[in-house]
């Protein structure tokens, strides 16, 4: 059961989140303003924080500067009103590992925090396996057991990254921040038509689908039954 | 009595200068010609004096001081000295008392000072232009003269310079302090309409006279400011408008959805469908919220920081590559023709969302089997991104109309969108101080042209100095104008 600390000085928001995540599964602690959020991190070394940005006392980013500092290396995903692309940069840079605007839908919440959770380990491995899938980094080559499958780079990135993350829920903006970088692309069904090729490529006629669609989700890479 | 205004104006201070630059030249100039006319007058007085020396000791002893009397005689205006001296310098005759000292018998002009008697009784000492020779026989013949010439010739010197200077120096001063209240007119002149700009009139404009002129000059540059100033705060009005009714209509959607909800529906599946189709509402009004934010980050952007050197050939690649799936799904063609290696100066990502939602719109609104042509051209001193499409087009009528935020061509009522992407796409263009021209049919021809550097300084990005002009005008109206009018 992992343990979240989730600073937020709005009750009723607080109150829905914990109880939203209480639901599946993990343990939350609440702290409403940045000062008593900065002391229960250090008593209480959470597996993950939640931190909102415009705090009373001390705000959210100077609080995740604090424990930075102090080599604290919690994963904290930012949570804030301001969604501007340089708050969203300014957020990252102050020691933030992800940052979500508000109003947000809980499922991306709760996958990010999955994601923050099980962040892939630093790695030097050149090639990633995920089930029947390998890839190699060096060669940017992508193999389905013995099938070599032709992908262009931006779906070679696009399975790079689900298979880091494979069994996890990933949401469509998660993977246009990752892989298309925060660009501001209009077309709203981007991941979708990419996502199609990708699995009309990697999971052939006869093949065990890998790549699902997670109905008002997003999609996820499973490697097991 | 408080001095008047105009004596602190540079106009005013830089009259004075000139004027007192004059007054030295002149000064200096007529010093000259008095010295010079001096040094003339007095050479010529002492040949004469020479020459009356030669003649009168050229006579012989006993018929000198006859000479000499007769010499005085002749002198009507008593300028005229003349010495007859013994050898142990006693007076013989003549009107010199004693030997003037210091004089030397050497036979050279030179400059002495004598006393005497005046007709009237009183004595009176003057320096005069004296000569003497010692002649064989030891009698010193001294012959001088006043030289009264140069007295009278400072005398008409300072007359004229006075005549001449003071009247003039005080014109001077006069014109300066006419001009500089002249100006200080046309700093109140304005002053009145910026007020009245300020109160909130925009569509005053600064009155300006001829071109060359240095103040319509500044008339006509801060004209330029404020129709651009207007053209802004029209168009943020403009928003307050659209906001309300676009976000409105989602969230009453929501609202009404709900109300019946709550009355009508009996099963909890029924209360699920309307929550789901609340939430819809309220997201799609959150992408408004979003995208008119994301609007005003932009065109409110201090991201010119961000600025660099943009490879358009790579840029447009990127972003073909990134909608060849989408237009393959439709059936269109997705082709893009850049030949040469072009740079700007720019954004890239924000050029990147403006391509890209070019590209959306192009493709969004061609029918399947169309194509859409990316193509990167150069043509006079511009670079330009062209984006043609086989669909509805863009009517000229609409052409202004679409740049608007909100609007939706009646052609295109039924595909998804909002009516933001061209107003992004405008704000970002004018970011950079690029333009956007739309064309008419067939199809859509949309082209952001970009000026190379050397123009884009020359037009001096109109957006920037307009933005500081906003910021701060309320504040520092008066005190820019008059510091303005304080330097013409």
């Amino acid at each position: 059961m992992a343990k979240l600390l989730l600073i937020e000085d709005d009750s009723e928001t607080a109150e829905e989140i914990t109880a939203e995540l209480a639901d599946c599964g993990f343990e939350v602690e609440w702290a409403a303003n940045g000062i008593e959020g900065l002391d229960k991190a250090r008593l209480l070394r959470p597996d993950a924080m939640i931190v909102d940005r415009l705090l009373p006392g001390m705000d959210g980013l100077t609080v995740i500067e604090a424990l930075r500092k102090d080599q604290v290396r919690t994963p904290v995903l930012v949570l804030s009103a301001l969604g501007a692309v340089d708050d969203r940069v300014r957020g990252l840079r102050m020691g933030g590992d992800d940052y979500l605007t508000k109003p947000f839908a809980f499922v991306e919440l709760i996958a990010r925090i999955e994601a923050l959770l099980r962040r892939p380990a630093e790695s030097r491995e050149t090639t990633l396996r995920a089930g029947p899938l390998e890839l190699d980094l060096i060669a940017r080559t992508v193999k389905r057991g013995d099938r070599e499958i032709d992908l262009l780079p931006r779906e070679f990135r696009l399975l790079e990254y689900m298979m880091q993350r494979s069994d996890q829920l990933l949401t469509r903006a998660m993977l246009l921040e990752e892989v298309w970088n925060y660009k501001f692309v209009p077309a709203t069904n981007l991941v979708d038509v990419h996502m199609g090729r990708l699995r009309h490529k990697v999971d052939g006629p006869g093949d065990v689908p890998l790549i699902h669609n997670v109905r008002g989700a997003g999609f996820i890479l499973r490697t097991g039954p | 009595m408080r001095p008047p205004q105009f004596i602190h104006s540079t106009t005013f201070h830089w009259a004075l200068a000139v004027a007192g630059v004059l007054a030295i030249f002149v000064t200096t100039l007529f010093g000259f010609i008095y010295w010079k006319t001096d040094s003339y007058l007095i050479a010529r007085s002492d040949r004469v004096i020479a020459g009356e020396l030669n003649i009168i000791a050229a006579v012989p002893e006993e018929r000198r001081l006859y000479s000499v009397e007769q010499h005085l005689k002749e002198d009507s205006r008593n300028v005229q000295f003349a010495g007859l001296f013994d050898s142990n310098g006693r007076r013989v005759g003549g009107n010199l008392e004693q030997l003037p000292p210091g004089l030397r018998a050497d036979d050279s002009v030179q400059s002495v000072s004598v006393t005497r008697m005046l007709p009237t009784g009183k004595e009176s000492s003057s320096v005069i232009r004296a000569i003497a020779r010692r002649t064989p026989s030891g009698q010193v013949v001294v012959i001088g003269r006043e030289v009264d010439e140069a007295k009278k010739i400072s005398h008409v010197v300072g007359l004229a310079l006075g005549l001449g200077l003071v009247p003039g120096f005080c014109l001077c001063l006069l014109a300066g302090a006419w001009l500089s209240m002249r100006a200080q007119e046309r700093v109140e002149e304005v002053n009145q309409r910026v007020q009245r700009i300020i109160a909130g009139d925009l569509r005053e404009r600064l009155p300006h006279r001829s071109v060359d002129e240095p103040f319509s000059k500044l008339a006509i540059i801060v004209n330029g400011m404020l129709d651009e100033m207007e053209t802004m705060i029209t168009a943020l009005a403009g928003v307050g408008n659209d906001i309300a009714h676009d976000l409105r209509t989602p969230l009453t959607r929501a609202r009404l959805a709900l109300e019946r909800g709550r009355t009508n529906a009996t099963t909890l599946e029924q209360l699920q469908g309307v929550v789901d189709r609340s939430i819809v509402g309220i997201d799609q009004a959150l992408t408004i919220v979003t995208a008119l934010l994301r609007l005003a980050e932009i065109e409110n952007s201090r991201r010119s920081a961000a600025f660099g050197s943009v490879a358009l050939h790579d840029m447009l690649g990127e972003v073909r590559d990134i909608y060849e799936p989408i237009a393959e799904n439709k059936n269109v063609a997705l082709r893009v023709a850049a030949t040469h290696n072009l740079t700007v100066r720019g954004d890239r990502d924000l050029l990147i969302e403006a391509v890209a939602n070019l590209i959306d719109n192009a493709i969004k609104f061609t029918p399947e089997g169309g194509s859409v042509d990316i193509e990167l051209l150069r043509a006079e001193g511009e670079t330009i991104v062209r984006v043609t499409d086989t669909g509805c087009g863009i009517s000229e009528q609409e052409r202004d109309a679409v740049q608007r935020r909100f609007y939706r061509s009646d052609k295109i009522r039924n595909t998804p969108g909002v009516g933001l992407g061209l107003n992004l796409v405008a704000a970002i263009v004018r970011l950079h101080g690029f333009r956007l021209a739309i064309f008419p049919g067939p199809g859509c021809r949309v082209e952001i042209i970009c000026p190379d550097a050397q123009q884009l300084k020359a037009i001096g990005k109109a957006a920037d100095p307009a933005r500081e002009a906003y910021a701060g005008m309320a504040d520092n109206s008066k005190a820019a104008m008059v510091t303005a009018a304080k330097s013409i």
